[in-house]
């Protein structure tokens, strides 16, 4: 009956290795801590959420009868131009600032060790700094509207898109470097003939992308008084109308996949 | 004349008669620079920013920062960490959340795997949460789940679904054909070919994308108390609005520096994943 040969054992699976039993150990120990109700837990219980989900509630009850017509009121309107204002400046800005540096956050383009180190500190907090927290800060630094959010947007974007390209350049062809070198281009203009049409086109793309990230960023900088569509949003839930709140977020939404859509096709081109 | 200055003159002869190629022009390039600097010229000009209070912005920013330095508290400190590992426990369940819903959705959202109609329409449900960020679920969610963590956590899992399982759908059709063929041949139903075809080759992968969004989660549970929903934000935004510069100032180091460290180690963490164990 048995098909199996004699002298053919089947192999051992292979025991898991230190790595990933120690890390999947350590792993559950941190959910376990995260999530249990105590000091320093969540009391995370999906009881609990089923229970939030199923009674009735405010915002679900908004969203059954979404108010679209709140698109075309003014308030909705101007906070939508705002937000693209906003994302248009703060991108461009953020991006153009940032070519400059990412040739300088790169082993390649850095003039020296120390350099190179202070400039890859500096783009590590910057980019630890998430982007409501930027406006946080330049609320308090220039009051509140659309100044604040602009700001918060380019030092956002200029982490970002730094960071990328940074990493770019580390990875291009070296065969162009060697030959500027080889004739007796400086180290600008190395950079300018060698390293940067390699890795524009990379940067079009990244800026694109970044510009996507702040136009949904964008969407939540007015919670901090940083003005765009945030604001909008935030009025109508302090009025408890989530109907024209959802209207806005549905309208909100079209505008991002159709961002979405136009910056995939010119990336697309671009790569 | 001799032999080598005749071969000079020839030379440069020739250089002077040569024709530089003209450089090929690029209209695609023309058109999106024309784009960018009209929209930036348009947007700048009509955009309602007090721009007269930019100059003073570095001075006051500058100004903040000194305050915060010069008030640092270390009786601050455990209250900052205290309120950062909220935001760390959030991001990391609101990412098991989106882990878990992901998983399949991304499998149904996978061309090899999938039917065509079955593809579009979770991809479709896949791009709505990948398009609104977390603070708005988190102010949808606060009057579900009260303020605290647990809408941000809720909130977390919902916004990254999107993107996990974009990711994760994206990962899956880029898998290697053969081990399917192979499952196929053996006469494999399809949650078997899925199981011991697909599974083990974009496991790696995609875990190491959960940990990529791990790290993402930190910087968004690190504002979601901004609007009430747990962790360390509540303790930013009130010592902002203060002016307990101090206080501020700790908050900002700790998100800073525990942000910086979990990336490291998560980075370190993927890179292995993705390697194996031999390099």
């Amino acid at each position: 009956m048995s098909s199996r040969q004699p002298g053919l054992t089947r192999p051992r699976r292979p025991r898991p290795s230190p790595f990933a039993a120690a890390g999947l150990v350590g792993l559950a120990a941190v959910t376990v801590l995260a999530g249990a109700d105590w000091e320093y837990g969540i009391g995370f219980s999906l009881v609990e959420i089923w229970d939030g989900l199923t009674r009735a509630n405010a915002p679900m009850r908004g969203l059954a009868d979404i108010d679209l017509g709140t698109l075309l009121g003014s308030r909705a309107r101007s906070g939508f131009l705002e937000t693209l204002q906003m994302a248009v400046v703060g991108t461009v800005t953020g991006a153009t600032a940032a070519l400059p540096l990412a040739l300088l956050n790169s082993r390649l383009g850095a003039p020296n060790r120390a350099g190179y180190v202070a400039v890859k500190l500096f783009n590590n907090i910057i980019r630890a700094v998430p982007d409501l927290l930027w406006a946080l800060l330049f609320v308090a630094a220039v009051g509140v509207g659309v100044l604040p959010g602009i700001l918060a947007l380019f030092f956002f974007s200029l982490g970002v898109v730094t960071k990328l390209t940074s990493d770019t350049i580390d990875g291009i062809d070296h065969g162009p470097v060697e030959a500027a070198r080889a004739g007796g281009a400086s180290h600008p203009q190395m950079l300018r003939y060698a390293v940067l049409p390699q890795v524009l086109p990379a940067y079009t793309a990244f800026s694109m992308y970044c510009f996507e990230l702040n136009l949904r960023a964008s969407a939540v900088l007015g919670f901090v008084g940083a003005g765009g569509i945030g604001a909008v949003i935030d009025f109508y839930r302090g009025q408890g109308q989530w109907d024209r709140v959802w209207g806005v977020v549905a309208g909100f939404l079209v505008v991002v996949i159709i961002v979405e859509r136009i910056s995939a096709l010119v990336r697309r081109r671009l790569l | 004349m001799t032999g080598a200055q005749q071969t000079r003159r020839a030379a440069d002869e020739r250089l002077r008669r040569a024709v530089r190629p003209e450089k090929p022009f690029n209209w695609f390039r023309l058109v999106v620079t024309v784009a960018v600097v009209a929209g930036f010229l348009l947007a700048t000009s009509t955009v309602d920013a007090h721009w007269g209070r930019l100059p003073e912005a570095p001075a006051q920013l500058w100004n903040i920062l000194g305050l915060m330095i010069g008030e640092l508290a270390l009786a601050d400190l455990p209250d900052a960490l205290a309120s950062m590992w909220e935001s760390v426990a959030i991001a990391w369940l609101g990412t098991m959340i989106a882990a878990v819903l992901s998983f399949p959705l991304a499998f149904l959202a996978a061309r090899n795997i999938a039917g065509p109609g079955t593809v579009v329409v979770t991809r479709q449900l896949l791009n709505i949460p990948r398009a609104i960020p977390e603070i708005i679920f988190a102010v949808a969610l606060i009057p579900i789940f009260g303020l605290g963590p647990l809408a941000g956590t809720v909130a977390i899992g919902l916004s990254s679904t999107g993107t996990i399982g974009k990711l994760s759908a994206e990962i899956i059709e880029g898998c290697e054909r053969g081990p399917i063929e192979a499952a196929d041949a053996a006469g494999a139903s399809k949650p078997q070919r899925v199981r011991w075809a697909v599974i083990p080759q974009v496991m790696p992968e995609i875990v190491a994308f959960w940990l990529y969004r791990f790290e993402i989660n930190i910087r968004a549970s690190a504002v979601l108390g901004v609007v009430g929903a747990g962790g360390i934000g509540t303790m930013l935004q009130q010592s902002i609005e203060f002016r307990q510069w101090g206080q501020a100032g700790m908050a900002l180091i700790v998100v800073i520096v525990v942000t910086i460290v979990i990336d490291a180690a998560s980075g370190a963490i993927r890179r292995r994943i993705i390697r194996g164990p031999s390099s």
